[in-house]
């Protein structure tokens, strides 16, 4: 076989052992491939001389103090709780209710077969043939929820400047507070990630966006007022 | 043992058990402390080197660590397996770096890298490596993130892949492309310098 220039970075991407060996051969006549491979070969040489190191004392001290703020902080539960002004022990039986109504409301769905059914949530999944929920219809719910969650982003957005710099102690409560909810949004977001079909966590998820939303809406008639 | 079988167990070159991963699994899922101070002794030089190569200077190199331990801490009870908790760990310090990096543009800092602190060098310092550190700093951050995993740290393939969530194939098209672009850059530097008067 016959290499040419052409054929140099083939033989860098491939590493084959016979390619490599005839494109030296090759650069033993060719200054330019001859200056790639050396290149090439002094990019891996230097490579490992990249490798940083130095001492910082207090890392590890910072660390720990913000591992140990954050053991200390209320869990999920508690936060939630305090977010939505209930007491954390109130926070099971109410999510016990809202999943009972939500199955209540599901075995309506599936054994009544109403495909007039108003929820935007779930009414796109009639659209396909199994009664049951599917990816399908699970991305359709997950395209909503984006839209619903884009239209609050944009309300952020809005309010994001005078959040910034606040100029009074109820916008920086109402700054802590969306911060608070952001923080908690994420985490369950997280959580959605490794499961998907929770249901319990989606329902968490959109009354974190509504309380968002609702705090938003309560800031710019504040700002209005 | 080799460079890469010594970032698998860590700073002090030995493998750990499955039993005592295990144990530590449990200790990090359970939000004990010591567990995390044990990753940190173990893991944290290098996390700091990937943290400093990607953000270009070690202040942020050590706020993004702290972050990826203070996201680790936070989501270990969801860690089900499938890579080593230390993989998982690096993955996590690399999305913190992205996430730093984001917050960064956001607010317009410059991003120079030539232009930052240096920290202690292997050795004296060498003209290839200060070339190489320039023309790594305008990679894309992908690419970048998978030569400093691969060529700088050590890391194999597969770990990379899991460190950067895409296959292992991709990890090798990303290194490739990266030494790719080093190699045009730096060429180009050297054609440079050598017609200057």
């Amino acid at each position: 076989m016959t290499v040419s220039c052409r054929d140099l970075q083939e033989a860098l991407r491939t590493e084959e052992p016979a390619l490599l060996g005839e494109i030296q051969v090759h650069a033993l006549d060719c200054e330019r491939c001859r200056e790639q491979l050396r290149i090439w070969k002094e990019i891996g040489e230097a490579a490992p001389l990249l490798r940083k190191s130095w001492e910082s004392q207090d890392l590890w001290p910072r660390i720990r103090r913000s591992l140990e703020a954050e053991s200390a902080k209320p869990s999920r539960a508690r936060r939630l709780a305090i977010l939505f002004r209930l007491p954390p022990r109130s926070l099971v039986p109410a999510a016990a209710g809202i999943v009972l109504v939500l199955a209540a409301a599901a075995g309506l769905l599936v054994f009544r077969g109403d495909p007039g059914g108003r929820d935007p949530l779930v009414a796109g999944a009639w659209r396909y043939q199994d009664p049951l929920l599917t990816d399908e219809a699970f991305d359709e719910v997950e395209k909503r929820e984006k839209a619903y969650v884009a239209s609050i982003e944009n309300l952020a957005r809005a309010v994001r400047p005078r959040l910034e710099a606040p100029v009074s102690p109820l916008l920086v409560s109402y700054k802590e507070k969306l911060l608070l909810l952001d923080g908690a949004i994420a985490e369950t977001s997280g959580q959605i990630e490794q499961n998907r079909y929770n249901t319990h966590l989606r329902r968490e998820l959109l009354a974190m966006y509504a309380e968002k939303q609702r705090t938003l809406q309560d800031l710019m008639k504040e700002e209005q007022s | 043992m080799s460079a890469k079988e010594i970032v698998l167990a860590g700073e002090d070159g030995r493998s750990p058990s499955r039993e005592e991963e295990r144990e530590r699994i449990e200790g990090f899922q359970s939000g004990d402390i010591e567990a995390f101070e044990e990753l940190y002794e173990r893991h944290g030089p290098r996390m700091k080197s990937i943290a400093w190569n990607l953000l270009g200077n070690a202040t942020d190199a050590e706020d993004a660590v702290q972050e990826a331990f203070l996201k680790i801490y936070r989501s270990a009870g969801t860690f089900r397996g499938g890579s080593s908790f230390s993989t998982w760990a690096y993955r996590v310090l690399v999305n913190a770096c992205y996430d730093l990096m984001r917050k960064r543009r956001r607010r317009q800092e410059v991003d120079d890298i030539a232009s930052v602190e240096h920290p202690r060098t292997p050795a004296v310092d060498h003209p290839l490596r200060v070339a190489l550190e320039q023309c790594l700093a305008r990679l894309d951050p992908r690419r970048r993130a998978a030569f400093l995993l691969f060529e700088v740290e050590g890391f194999t393939h597969k770990e990379v892949g899991e460190i950067l969530d895409v296959p292992e194939g991709t990890s090798k098209n990303l290194l490739f492309t990266a030494k790719r672009e080093l190699q045009g850059m730096l060429w180009k530097s050297q054609a440079a310098s050598a017609s200057a008067p």
